[in-house]
């Protein structure tokens, strides 16, 4: 046993360094360099005329003003939410589980292109009701712009900040706030002196996170940003690589740097503040009931604000793509509109050879993929939960340090990687870089896993003589089989809808579906998109169901104590 | 089988310290007897039990299972845990949530690829003897923590194996289902004729269920001995004091006879057993336990080692009164009879039986 354990540690390290390492490495080297032809050779051009660039204080400015914005939406929008399920008595609490997992099902592109759909100031739907049927005749709401971007931005960001804020929520200690009462506080009194400065830490690390999120994001500025001519820094990246007569790598990394530093400190702030947290909020071992405010009067009208919020976040972006996807133009439903409906973008797209092949590559991405990520993720989580070395605790940071990758700054860091290797330009470039890149999100799943898995079930496995294969096969695999599914589904429905990444490693031959859905929406062609954006919903809504599925299958393992 | 342990260390290294979990332990645990090591959280008894079992391995030394060397420092041996053919009930059960009750007590024999008819009849013997018939397909995570145990203790007795260790198995159970598992392991253990080791630090539960105690203190066994000897001729104050509560007051030997042994201290003259060994002038501890002050209301009768003190406190606990008495500037910890009708700042004289008078050195 030992003798292999010595082994894996440092062999994960390897694997994992190079994962997370090598695009960082690269990144740096690369901002370092001329071009991506002339690698090696050291100069600050590049730097020089990034950061020289004229353009860049706007871009900066928008960059904070969109990120700071949307995390305030997102954070304030979670809290509300979080309070309302776990600490009221609000009617109807299943729509607040169907939020958190909403993000799963509806890729952040097609959630951005929706509210394109509705808002855009020549033919969207909500701007066409407005002036043809109510007759403003100027009237348009403009989703181009700054508070357009913020709060699409903000609804997505929404169900991570609640999904941290949520358990913090629940497993308050409700003695803090009775003894509040005994002391004399009013119900507001208590909420504001004791409730939210306990869950401060909770907060920040939602607030935070949401910061590293939207910093990220490529799909709201792409698709909001772009057409208005508002430009942030994931888009700036992106131009730089992607227009004019020569992709410039080297100004792109040298961008890049100043976000990944960026991030990585707000990821890293992220993680003092979660282990603060537990220090912070008590999670009391008897069985407890927090106390259930009743709502009264405002009970409906609070329910009212959920019920919209679940309308904008799940129904509305589906049945609006759905709409176009076969009606021939922008038109506001009507009679003729229905008259006029017809499978012909469908038809369209499934005699596309490069979306067919851009549907290819993204199972195979998915499947392949979240296969070999949940594999090393299985010896990851391992190591960390059960061998507890320094080496392991290496191997923790290493991992843990792909949770701040924004993805268009990772892709050009391999880039430069992976033009000098004979993977350039295949599927296998993609899928390093996703695994590189979602790894926690396999390691998460997997870890908890390994820590229900108490030392004594192996050791009393042990001493009834089962060997360590056998115990392995017999008692560790079954017991870890839902966090291997969970992962696994979560990296595969990642995967799927992958964007940020791929619009930079992706190439000719090696589409995925959301790069295709990106260049739809480039040129326009939002009835073939919204076809397509069907389908990827209809994959990834298949995944998250059968992890439901599969979850519930295994569900008396994980109310074990 | 007998277990014979010889100059067993373990040290741990943290913060740049060295940590003896077991510093030399020599110890013969004789075969079919239950044998319980007891000490202080941190004493390493769990460690010396975990090596016993195989899932840590020593420093130094050398273990000895029914005459075989299963670990060894000189000689190189080391025999794995699943190939020492013991039976083991952890602290916290350990019943695999993912098997039902069948299947978690036939685990030991499908690992010995026992055949399928002989591994259904010991596993309905083994749920039987711990009276959980008729609970084969009951899925592990249905079962309340006594049930838990008894599968526990089912899966480790189903393989017959001849040894069984218990690593505090009755902690994690309520106040009155510890006393009545406690009865019936005991019961269990006896019909058996089989050597079982039993870790824990509750007292109480060393003294009811064991043959031999060995008390246990920052890794070393400090003395072994039946539950009585332990009780009432300790060598040692931490085992006096920690195997039941006493009163220790620092004495010096003033005379030496052949059927008694007297000491000087604060409550004046005390009149002792004989404790071989000790010299006029020799430093002791006089260690009087509390059930053993008896308190003659009244008039002093006309015997030994009779003193007078006034009661300073007095509290009902039910089965008894439990209070202290103050004697010059020494304070006692007494018990008495419930019925008693004695009050805070009455005057009492107490005896104490030479017999019940011990004398500790170290």
């Amino acid at each position: 046993m030992t003798g292999k354990r010595s082994v894996l540690t440092p062999s994960l390290i390897a694997v994992v360094g190079f994962l997370t390492v090598c695009p960082v490495a690269m990144l740096i080297f690369g901002s370092f360099s001329t071009g991506l032809g002339a690698f090696g050779t050291f100069t600050l051009e590049k730097y020089i005329q990034a950061y020289t660039d004229p353009e860049l204080t706007g871009i900066i400015a928008n960059t904070i003003i969109f990120v700071i914005g949307s995390s305030i939406v997102a954070t304030s929008l979670a809290l509300l939410l979080a309070y309302l399920n776990t600490r009221t008595d609000i009617p109807f609490k299943f729509l607040f589980r169907i939020i958190s997992i909403i993000p799963m099902m509806i890729p952040h592109i097609l959630f951005s292109v929706s509210w394109v759909l509705l808002l855009n100031p020549s033919n969207g739907l909500i701007n066409l009701f407005l002036r043809q049927v109510l007759g403003f005749e100027n009237a348009a709401v403009n989703i181009y712009s700054l508070p357009g971007m913020i709060l699409v931005e903000g609804l997505l960001d929404l169900p991570i900040a609640y999904l941290i804020l949520a358990p913090a929520m629940a497993s308050f200690d409700v003695s803090l706030e009775e003894s509040s009462r005994v002391c004399g506080g009013t119900t507001t009194g208590t909420l504001l002196h004791v409730t939210l400065p306990v869950l401060r830490p909770a907060i920040l690390a939602a607030f935070i996170l949401s910061l590293v999120r939207s910093l990220a994001s490529f799909a709201v500025p792409s698709i909001i940003g772009m057409p208005g001519r508002i430009y942030v820094l994931a888009t700036h990246i992106y131009q730089s690589i992607a227009t004019g007569f020569a992709a410039d790598f080297g100004k792109a990394a040298a961008i890049g740097m100043s976000v990944l530093a960026t991030s990585i400190t707000l990821i890293y702030l992220y993680r003092y503040l979660t282990s603060e947290g537990e220090k912070y909020v008590t999670i009391s071992s008897r069985g407890f009931h927090p106390t259930i405010i009743k709502l009264r009067r405002s009970k409906y009208p609070l329910f009212g604000i959920v019920s919209i919020l679940s309308l904008v976040l799940i129904v509305l972006p589906v049945l609006v793509l759905f709409y176009t996807s076969l009606v021939p133009y922008s038109m506001i439903p009507s009679a003729r509109a229905f008259s006029m409906m017809s499978w012909k973008h469908w038809l369209e797209v499934v005699n596309d050879p490069i979306s067919l092949l851009s549907l290819k590559n993204s199972l195979f991405l998915g499947v392949v993929g979240a296969t070999l990520g949940v594999t090393l993720s299985v010896f990851v989580a391992y190591a960390i939960v059960k061998i507890r070395s320094h080496a392991s605790g290496l191997l923790e940071t290493l991992s843990f340090l792909s949770f701040s990758f924004p993805g268009i700054v990772i892709g050009v860091g391999f880039m430069w990687f992976f033009v000098r290797t004979p993977l350039y330009a295949t599927i296998w470039a993609l899928l390093i870089g996703y695994i590189a890149t979602y790894l926690p999100y396999g390691v998460r799943p997997l870890a908890s896993a390994f820590v229900q898995v108490h030392s004594h079930l192996e050791e009393s496995s042990r001493v009834c003589g089962a060997g360590p294969f056998t115990t392995m096969r017999r008692i560790v695999i079954p017991l870890l089989i839902p966090g291997i599914v969970s992962g696994w589904i979560l990296m595969a429905s990642m995967f799927v809808r992958e964007l940020s990444l791929s619009v930079v490693l992706s190439r000719p031959g090696t589409e995925v579906l959301a790069v295709q859905i990106f260049h739809f929406a480039e040129d326009g062609l939002w009835g073939q998109l919204s076809a397509l954006g069907i389908i990827m919903i209809l994959i990834s809504t298949s995944l998250v169901v059968m992890a439901t599925l599969v979850g519930m299958k295994f569900k008396p393992v994980e109310e074990r104590k | 089988m007998e277990i014979r342990l010889s100059k067993i260390s373990k040290f741990y290294h943290s913060g740049g310290q060295t940590i003896k979990a077991l510093d030399n332990v020599n110890l013969t645990i004789p075969a079919n007897r239950i044998f319980t090591l007891l000490g202080p959280s941190g004493c390493g008894k769990t460690t010396l039990l975990r090596c016993i079992v195989g899932l840590e391995s020593p420093d130094e030394g050398e273990i000895e299972i029914g005459g075989e060397i299963v670990w060894s420092k000189t000689q190189n041996i080391f025999v794995p845990t699943e190939k020492r053919g013991l039976g083991m009930v952890f602290q916290t059960y350990a019943i695999w949530p993912h098997m039902n009750v069948f299947n978690n007590v036939a685990y030991p024999l499908q690992t010995r690829k026992t055949p399928r008819n002989i591994i259904r009849s010991q596993v309905k013997k083994a749920l039987h003897f711990v009276q959980l018939e008729g609970f084969e397909d009951r899925p592990a995570t249905k079962l309340s923590g006594g049930q838990q145990q008894r599968v526990a203790l089912a899966r480790a007795l189903v393989a017959e194996p001849k040894v069984i260790l218990f690593d505090e198995p009755l902690s994690n159970l309520d106040a009155k289902l510890r006393e009545e598992t406690r009865k019936e392991l005991r019961t269990f253990l006896t019909e058996l004729q089989i050597t079982a080791i039993y870790v824990t630090h509750d007292r109480i539960e060393a003294l009811a269920l064991s043959d031999l105690v060995a008390v246990m203190n920052k890794g070393r066994i400090i003395e072994t001995g039946t539950p009585r000897d332990i009780y009432f001729h300790a060598a040692h104050r931490f085992v006096a004091d920690f195997i039941g509560r006493t009163n220790l007051i620092e004495a010096t030997v003033i005379s030496q006879t052949e059927d008694a042994t007297t000491v000087e201290c604060a409550l004046g003259t005390v009149r002792c057993h004989r404790h071989p060994g000790l010299k006029t002038g020799d430093p002791v501890t006089l260690c009087l336990r509390p059930e053993f002050i008896r308190l003659q209301g009244g008039n002093a009768a006309d015997t030994l080692n009779v003193f007078s003190g006034q009661i300073e406190s007095l509290v009902f606990i039910g089965e008894a009164f439990e209070g202290e008495i103050s004697i010059n500037d020494t304070r006692l910890f007494i018990k008495t009879e419930p019925d008693s009708n004695l009050k805070v700042g009455d005057l009492v004289h107490f005896t104490v039986d030479p017999d019940y008078c011990l004398l500790v050195t170290a």
